[in-house]
C-alpha cells in the first residue's frame, strides 16, 4: 500500500518561519526580562514568553511587513500577559484605583509646579544610581506603572511604540511615566510611594 | 521667562520626544534656571538607572533553542500532516467502518443500546491499539520530543478544542518522551508517549462528545493492555504492553492533575 499523499517531508522551517525567526529570536532576552517582571516569577515568565513567541508565530501572516515589529510582538506579550493567571490578578488589583488616578492626572494642570522635585542633594542622587533600591522601587510600583517605565526606560521604545503596545492613547502614556517616575523618586528618597499629583 | 518647566517636558526631554521647537525653548529656559537644570539632570539620571537596573533578568540557557524547535515543529505541523496523521488516517477510516459495520448488524439484530456501547468500546481499543503498533512501527520520533510539560502543554495551543494538564512527578522509571497529535473519529486528540522502564505507552487525551465516561475500563487488544477514564470532558486511554497495574498508575497520576483544566 502507498502513502504517497501522506508521504512524509524532511522537516524544515518554511520562509514565512525562517523571516519571524530573524525578526523574533534577536527580542528574546528582550520579552524575557520584561515578562521577568511582570510575572515576578521564572516559570510562569518562560511559559509567557514561550506562549507569546507561538501566538507570534501563528499570527505572523497577519502581520504588516514594515510595521513595527517590536512594537507588535511586545504587545502580543502583554495581551497574553493579561490572560494570564497572575496578569488578572494583578489588573483585579490595581484597576480601579488606575482608573481613578487616570481621570484624576489626565486634565489640565496635570503637573502643578509643586509637584515638582527640585531638591536633588547628593544623597538623592546616590540613591538614583543604587541598583538594589531601584529595583526594590520598580518592584513596588503597580503593573500599568511597571510596564510603561519598562517600555519607555528599558526597551527605549518611543512613545507612540508604547502608545501601540499597551493601545492606550499618547497622552496616557505621558501620564503613566510621569507618575511612574515621581513615585520611584519618592520611593528612592524613602518617603511614600504615591505620586504626590495624587493629593494635589 | 518666569515659569519653569512643566513635568511633562522634562519626561519628554528624557525621553528625546520633544519637537525641535520645544527643545529649543527649553534649553534655553534650563540655560538660565539652575532649579530646572538640576530637576533635568535628576530626570535624565533616573532614566538611565532605571535602563540599567531594569535589564535584570537573563533568558534562561536553552530557551531560545526550545523555541526554535517549537518555531519548525509548529510550522511543519501546521503545513502538512504528518506521515503518523497518515498512519492515523487509515486507522481512523478503518475503525469508522469498524463502527458502522457493528451498528448495521445491531440494527439488522435489534440489539440493546449496551451491547452498542460494548462494540463501540472496543472499537475504541481496536483503533487505540492499532495508533499505538503504527507509532510502534514507524520508529519516527514524537511531533514533539520534549520530557518538558512546559514544552508538551503549549505545543497543542490551537491544535485540539480543550486543554490538558500533565504531571510534574512521575514515577522513577516513567518518562514523558513527547507527544503526538493524532486523530479518532476525526476528531484531533493528544497523544501523549511515555516510557515506563523499557515499555513504550500511548497515553491518548479525547474530548468526550456523548456517552458516558469510559471510566475504569481495562481490557486487551492484540497483546496490548487498555486502560481507560473520563474525567469531566475528557476520556484518557492509555496502550501499552506493560503490566495493567503500572498502566492505571500512569492514567491515575494523569487523572489526577486535570482539575482545572478546561475541556
Amino acid at each position: 500500500m502507498t502513502l504517497l499523499p501522506w508521504k512524509r517531508e524532511a522537516q524544515k522551517p518554511g520562509p514565512q518561519t525562517s523571516a519571524f525567526e530573524d525578526l523574533a529570536l534577536p527580542l528574546l532576552p528582550a520579552l524575557y526580562n520584561v515578562a521577568s517582571w511582570l510575572t515576578r516569577n521564572p516559570t510562569d515568565a518562560e511559559d509567557l514568553v514561550q506562549e507569546s513567541f507561538l501566538k507570534a508565530l501563528r499570527g505572523f501572516a497577519g502581520f504588516e511587513t514594515g510595521t513595527n515589529f517590536k512594537a507588535w510582538i511586545f504587545r502580543i506579550l502583554r495581551n497574553t500577559y493579561l490572560t494570564s493567571r497572575t496578569g488578572l490578578e494583578a489588573t483585579r488589583t490595581v484597576a480601579l484605583e488606575d482608573e481613578l488616578d487616570e481621570q484624576r492626572v489626565s486634565g489640565p494642570g496635570l503637573y502643578p509646579e509643586g509637584a515638582i522635585d527640585r531638591q536633588t542633594p547628593e544623597v538623592n542622587l546616590m540613591r538614583l544610581a543604587d541598583r538594589a533600591m531601584l529595583h526594590g522601587a520598580l518592584e513596588k510600583l503597580p503593573p500599568p506603572l511597571l510596564e510603561v517605565i519598562l517600555l519607555c526606560d528599558v526597551e527605549e521604545m518611543k512613545y507612540k511604540e508604547i502608545a501601540v503596545v499597551l493601545e492606550i492613547p499618547i497622552g496616557t502614556v505621558m501620564s503613566r511615566i510621569a507618575r511612574a517616575r515621581t513615585a520611584l523618586r519618592k520611593t528612592l528618597q524613602g518617603q511614600d510611594t504615591q505620586p504626590r499629583e495624587r493629593g494635589a | 521667562m518666569t515659569e519653569h518647566i512643566s513635568q511633562a517636558d522634562l519626561n519628554a526631554l528624557a525621553d528625546g520626544e520633544l519637537s525641535p521647537d520645544q527643545l529649543a525653548f527649553v534649553n534655553d529656559h534650563l540655560a538660565a534656571c539652575p532649579a530646572c537644570t538640576s530637576a533635568a539632570l535628576v530626570q535624565t539620571l533616573l532614566k538611565a538607572n532605571i535602563a540599567k537596573a531594569g535589564q535584570r533578568y537573563a533568558m534562561p540557557a536553552g530557551l531560545e533553542e526550545r523555541l526554535k524547535r517549537l518555531a519548525t515543529s509548529d510550522s511543519s505541523g501546521r503545513s502538512r500532516p504528518s506521515g503518523r496523521s497518515a498512519m492515523a488516517g487509515w486507522a481512523t477510516a478503518a475503525a469508522i467502518l469498524l463502527v458502522i459495520s457493528s451498528g448495521l448488524i445491531l440494527m439488522l439484530q435489534g440489539r440493546r443500546g449496551a451491547e452498542l456501547a460494548a462494540l463501540e468500546y472496543q472499537a475504541q481499543v481496536s483503533e487505540v491499539s492499532d495508533l499505538h503498533i503504527a507509532t510502534l512501527a514507524a520508529g519516527l520520533g514524537p511531533q514533539v520530543v520534549s520530557s518538558d510539560r512546559h514544552t508538551v502543554k503549549p505545543w497543542f495551543q490551537g491544535k485540539l478544542p480543550f486543554s490538558f494538564n500533565l504531571p510534574d512527578n512521575l514515577p522513577g522509571d516513567t518518562k514523558l518522551d513527547g507527544a503526538d497529535l493524532t486523530y479518532l473519529h476525526n476528531q484531533p486528540v493528544a497523544q501523549l508517549l511515555y516510557t515506563i522502564g523499557r515499555h513504550r505507552v500511548s497515553v491518548f487525551l479525547t474530548e468526550r462528545r456523548s456517552g458516558e465516561p469510559m471510566d475504569g475500563k481495562q481490557s486487551e487488544h492484540s497483546g496490548f493492555k487498555v486502560t481507560s477514564v473520563g474525567v469531566g470532558d475528557l476520556d484518557i486511554v492509555a496502550v501499552s504492553d506493560v503490566d495493567q497495574a503500572r498502566l492505571a498508575e500512569l492514567v491515575s497520576l494523569i487523572r489526577s492533575v486535570q482539575a482545572g483544566a478546561k475541556a
